[in-house]
């Protein structure tokens, strides 16, 4: 409708390197997609509540979890099918940017999802900006992946209680840094030449910026695996081929 | 031409392109000293900004106009900087012009005065920007597209304030919509079914009014009075819209007939605005501050509109012209049903007309600006007017949220302008917000269901975009209120759908300080099989056909292999009961993980429920299986039932008759559990149709094309065969013989195409009928259904006709929940000592 203020052939600025094809290619198919990328979810947010939540813009065909390559459990992002294109534009517009389990997400037009794309890209299972993220996000498993390497190479260094507090957070310069939670366009781009320890002194607080209530709380035994913030566990999706070929009888509704 | 240049403008360079331009349009306009006017850095913040960008920020408070908000200075910058891209952007602001002015309609008395100013220098502009608004309304009243004719009206207004045309254009526009809408309510000339369109037109006139009525008193004043006469006669003629239907208040004044319908309540607002003399302060007046100038603009004429005739139908049959009504009202919906949620003091404090126009404006934005979030909430915070309007804003935004039958977008559109205007307006709006919540619970056990869902959906999402904060402990008594009362149940429901958007401990934490609410949380959610292996509990036949059931799963059995041991085994051993009992709840078990887990099992294995239950009988027995086991979860006794009609393998039909069995019926009152399954068995089988429709007309669009293509290759096919040359006194054709094989090739394969699309849409034709038919079946049966269910519980209708008092004798109606004592005493059995369910 508004025409004015909207560059409708920007559809999304996150560009999937791995899409086999062309970019106008990506774009006809972004703009003719069912299918809608969730990002930034806590890694405890289950399908039920992604449910709840994307069935407010229409009904919803498939939600698939996005899962760390290792432990199977979910890691933070999904896509969620539509059974009709306006019911994926109203989810674009209306629930990108809104709170789903505490947490800003994001919601993307997908070009759609294929047998492959439900597992984190990143080297340690789960996603990418998970590998290089510095901040403390309690709802996506704590500390960055290669800070948390980096945090028990010292604990292993470092004698207990003498140079290293282990029940607090490190301290962090506060003013470096804006990058946070975003997004899909880290990929990759971090600063890899910091050298670790370096990295792992930036990690700072930022997180505390949008989610103050959930400050880092670590004791001595949860360094690299912060307390589950909630009762609840994940789901392991072992059993589940998310798109096994059987699954592709009878898509009547 | 330099030299021309207003001296304090700093930065401003004339581009080359301008070299060929007459230097007097790079002037302010005639007659203001603008150099004096301008500070210097709105005009450099301008000077970068682009022509494009100046048109749309006109009027905002904004950095490409300095910061200022002073109007008549926005209207010389935006000018100056026009004329200096005019030569080569003419056709360029042209166009972007007019869409301005259809998309954002609160500033059209801003576009109204840079046209008039344009038409000083440039008359051909103007008069080509008041043809193509004459050509664009002349389509909009063919195309029934009411927005565009309500916006052009006003932009016509605007246009006459500017002197671009005359008063005299517009009353005849007036008149055409006038008389055309008198025609519409003849009955023999017209088409009363039709008062809908008839009202629409009458509705435009007065709505554009706040805008032009002023300037026609002031130039037309016997002309604009026959207008009104006009109308005033149109009001006594047309029926009275009576829409008790869609109130959403039962008890709102709705059965009134002394209440004004939405054309009575603006004819008043008018009649009261000429009696004030058309003073309206919501409606900024630009062009009063450039009166000396635009005076002697050339006024050009506006071609007269023509309306589409009267549609006449031959028929006399009842049935056949109600259809006909309610396509009218389809066509041309009421905008607005206002819902009065504060006292008077707080949205009322306006002109009444101030309010309509507010209105106008908010409904517009939320318009135009669906899917700009941050547009949205900057345009509904700084509309064009000097007072607060946070109360009406709130009013105005929750009657389209709650607006029957249908809000114009969808729910979730409303929470998220909420949400965004609570983030734009901390100090104001989110107390506004919990005032209208408040408000709204008050009244709510006269709410209309409909809407108290669609409160519910929306204060639960609302509440998780923070924190999930809310003064619960002031509602804390709805607990001793009996399990059906409407605040409980709104509060219980609210509760179940917080707790499905996070978690149960998050959500009982967040009632802390009422903890008597957590009597009405829903049980923690998680399955209830009934065959759980436990080794206390004795293992029964049920236990072993069950874990045998698992055991073929793991192994991979097929689904054949399974369907044979069912019917081979258990069903002669057991009955089919049994056997879906045990194979209902065991593969719901292995499907309980998650909504990804429950849809592998019944794509998987849903061939066995389907050949265990072929029937609805045995369908009514299935959903009992899966409501028993998902029996502490309503969100996936929902899921599942709506996966299991997905795949067809429980019909809509069962599912009304299963909502409507006896146990269901007792949860109407207390619980949204069956209204969300037969919501959602509604609207599947509405999107079955409206997807098998979209889909056909897809289809007849590729058949078109197909057809071509096969045509063209045909032709060329012939064309080539036809050559022929004489060999030995016979015709032979003298192509190629290669090029003929592949131009048949071709045609074949075009007609293949051709052949392939027709079958497949009359497929889906098929479908289409076929669903159709199980829509109407659904309907008939649902009302059906809720006539059986009030008739066995309501009083008789007297013999005489006379409808019972409903109402008499109810005391939670006349004081709604206030009363403490009234309440208790409609305590029933169900709600005794403990409730727990």
């Amino acid at each position: 409708m508004a025409s004015l203020f909207k560059d409708p052939s920007k559809l999304s600025v996150y560009r999937d390197r791995r899409f086999p094809g062309t970019q106008e290619e990506f774009e006809a198919a972004l703009l003719a997609s069912l299918t809608v990328y969730v990002g930034n979810m806590s890694f405890y947010t289950t399908e039920e509540q992604a449910y709840e939540l994307f069935s407010r813009a229409g009904e919803i065909k498939k939600i698939i979890m996005g899962l760390d390559k290792n432990t199977k459990t979910p890691c933070g992002f999904c896509f969620v099918l539509y059974y009709s294109r306006e019911d994926a534009e109203d989810a674009v517009k209306y629930i990108s940017g809104t709170m789903l389990d505490d947490r800003p997400i994001r919601v993307d037009f997908d070009w759609g999802f294929e047998e492959g794309r439900q597992w984190g890209r990143g080297r340690s299972g789960g996603q990418v900006r998970d590998e290089y993220r510095t901040d403390y996000d309690p709802g996506r498993g704590g500390y960055g992946k290669m800070v948390q390497k980096e945090l028990e190479a010292q604990r292993e260094l470092v004698d207990y209680g003498v140079g290293f507090q282990t029940n607090a957070p490190p301290q962090f310069d506060r003013a470096d840094r804006k990058r946070g939670y975003g997004d899909r366009n880290d990929r990759g781009d971090y600063q890899r030449r910091r050298s670790a320890p370096d990295m792992a002194r930036r990690a700072t607080d930022s997180d505390s910026k949008r989610d103050a209530n959930q400050e880092p709380v670590l004791t001595s035994s949860t360094f690299s695996f912060p307390p589950l913030h909630r009762h609840k566990t994940f789901i392991e999706y072992s059993m589940v081929s998310c798109t096994g070929k059987e699954s592709q009888v009878s898509r009547e509704r | 031409i330099h030299t021309n240049q207003p001296p304090t403008k700093p930065n401003l360079r004339a581009p080359t392109e301008t070299k060929t331009l007459d230097p007097s349009r790079l002037l302010p306009a005639p007659g203001t000293s603008l150099s004096s006017l301008l500070s210097a850095t709105a005009a450099a913040a301008a000077m970068s900004a682009g022509w494009r960008t100046l048109l749309l920020r006109i009027g905002d408070r904004c950095p490409e106009y300095g910061g200022t908000a002073d109007h008549k200075e926005h209207i010389e910058i935006c000018y100056n900087v026009l004329s200096r891209e005019y030569e080569h952007s003419k056709d360029d602001i042209f166009e972007f012009l007019l869409q301005c002015a259809e998309q954002l309609p609160h500033k059209i008395p801003f576009f109204g005065v840079l046209i008039g100013l344009i038409n000083l220098e440039n008359e051909d502009f103007a008069k080509g920007i008041v043809d193509a608004t004459q050509a664009n309304l002349q389509d909009a009243l063919h195309t029934e597209n009411r927005d565009r004719i309500r916006i052009l009206l006003r932009f016509l207004c605007g246009l006459m304030c500017s002197k671009v045309i005359s008063p005299n254009s517009i009353i005849e526009t007036y008149e055409t919509l006038l008389s055309s809408a008198a025609t519409i309510l003849d009955e023999d000339a017209g088409n009363p079914s039709w008062q809908p369109r008839a009202d629409f037109y009458v509705y435009c006139i007065l709505a554009s009014l706040p805008w032009g009525g002023s300037e026609l008193f002031e130039q037309a004043p016997d002309e604009l009075e026959r207008v009104l006469v006009g109308i005033q006669s149109y009001i006594s003629i047309r029926r009275h819209f009576d829409d008790i239907a869609f109130s959403v208040f039962e008890t709102d004044e709705g059965n009134s007939p002394n209440k004004k319908d939405f054309m009575e309540d603006l004819w008043e607002r008018m009649q009261l605005l000429s009696r004030n003399g058309w003073k309206v302060k919501s409606v900024p007046k630009p062009h009063l501050s450039f009166e000396a100038q635009l005076v002697v603009g050339k006024s050009h004429r506006f071609h007269p509109v023509s309306c589409p005739p009267p549609t006449f139908t031959m028929s006399s049959s009842e049935i056949l012209k109600g259809q006909e009504k309610h396509e009218a009202n389809l066509k041309y919906p009421q905008r607005l049903r206002r819902l009065h949620i504060f006292p008077t003091n707080k949205a009322e404090n306006m002109q009444p007309v101030d309010r309509f126009v507010v209105e106008e404006y908010i409904l517009d934005v939320l318009l135009f600006f669906n899917g700009c979030r941050k547009e949205c909430a900057f345009y509904l915070v700084s509309l064009p007017v000097s007072f607060r309007y946070e109360y009406l804003m709130a009013e105005t935004i929750f009657s389209q949220l709650l607006l029957l039958p249908n809000p114009p977008f969808r729910p979730i559109y409303y929470t998220l302008v909420i949400i965004d205007l609570c983030k734009a307006l901390p100090a104001a709006f989110p107390s506004v917000v919990v005032a209208a919540v408040h408000a709204l619970f008050d009244r709510i056990s006269n709410m209309d269901t409909e809407c108290r869902t669609r409160l519910i959906l929306w204060f639960s999402h609302h509440l998780s975009n923070f924190q999930f904060i809310w003064p619960w402990q002031e509602w804390a008594n709805v607990k001793g209120l009996p399990k059906w009362a409407p605040q409980r149940v709104f509060v219980q429901e609210v509760l179940e759908r917080e707790i499905r958007l996070s978690y149960f401990e998050k959500i009982k934490q967040s009632i802390e300080d009422a903890a008597e609410l957590e009597g009405l949380l829903p049980p923690k959610a998680g399955p209830n099989f009934r065959y759980h292996t436990d080794e206390s509990k004795e293992s029964t036949e049920g236990h072993r056909i069950s874990k045998e059931l698992v055991s073929m799963v793991r192994g991979r059995k097929t689904t054949r292999d399974i369907i044979l041991w069912v019917e081979e085994q258990i069903v002669p051993a057991n009955g089919t009961k049994f056997a879906v009992d045990v194979v209902s709840q065991t593969l719901l078990d292995i499907g309980s993980k998650s909504f990804t887990h429950l849809i592998t099992v019944l794509e998987r294995y849903g061939q066995i429920i389907s050949k265990l239950c072929p029937d609805e009988e045995m369908q009514l027995l299935l959903m009992d299986e899966v409501s028993a086991y998902w029996k502490n979860s309503t969100q996936m006794t929902a899921i599942a039932i709506d996966r299991m009609m997905g795949y067809r393998l429980i019909s809509n039909l069962a599912i009304v008759k299963w909502v409507f069995s006896p146990a269901n019926v007792d949860q109407f009152h207390v619980s949204d559990r069956p209204w969300e399954i037969l919501r959602n068995t509604v609207s599947k089988t509405y999107n079955r149709i409206s997807d098998l429709r979209k889909e056909i007309q897809t289809l007849r669009k590729s058949i078109q094309v197909a057809k071509e293509a096969s045509a063209k290759a045909i032709k060329e096919l012939e064309e080539a065969k036809s050559i022929l040359e004489i060999v030995e006194g016979q015709p032979v054709s003298s192509e190629r013989p290669g090029r003929l094989r592949r131009l048949q090739g071709f045609a074949d394969k075009a007609k293949e195409e051709e052949v392939t699309i027709e079958e497949s849409l009359e497929a889906k034709q098929a479908l289409l009928a076929r669903g159709l038919e199980e829509g109407k079946e659904l309907l008939r049966l649902l009302f059906k259904s809720f006539v059986d269910v009030l008739t066995e519980r309501l009083p008789p209708v007297s013999a005489d006709g006379d409808v019972p008092n409903l109402r008499a004798g109810d005391p939670n109606v006349t004081f709604p929940a206030s009363d403490p004592e009234a309440a208790t005493m409609e305590i029933d059995d169900e709600n005794g000592a403990d409730n727990n369910r």
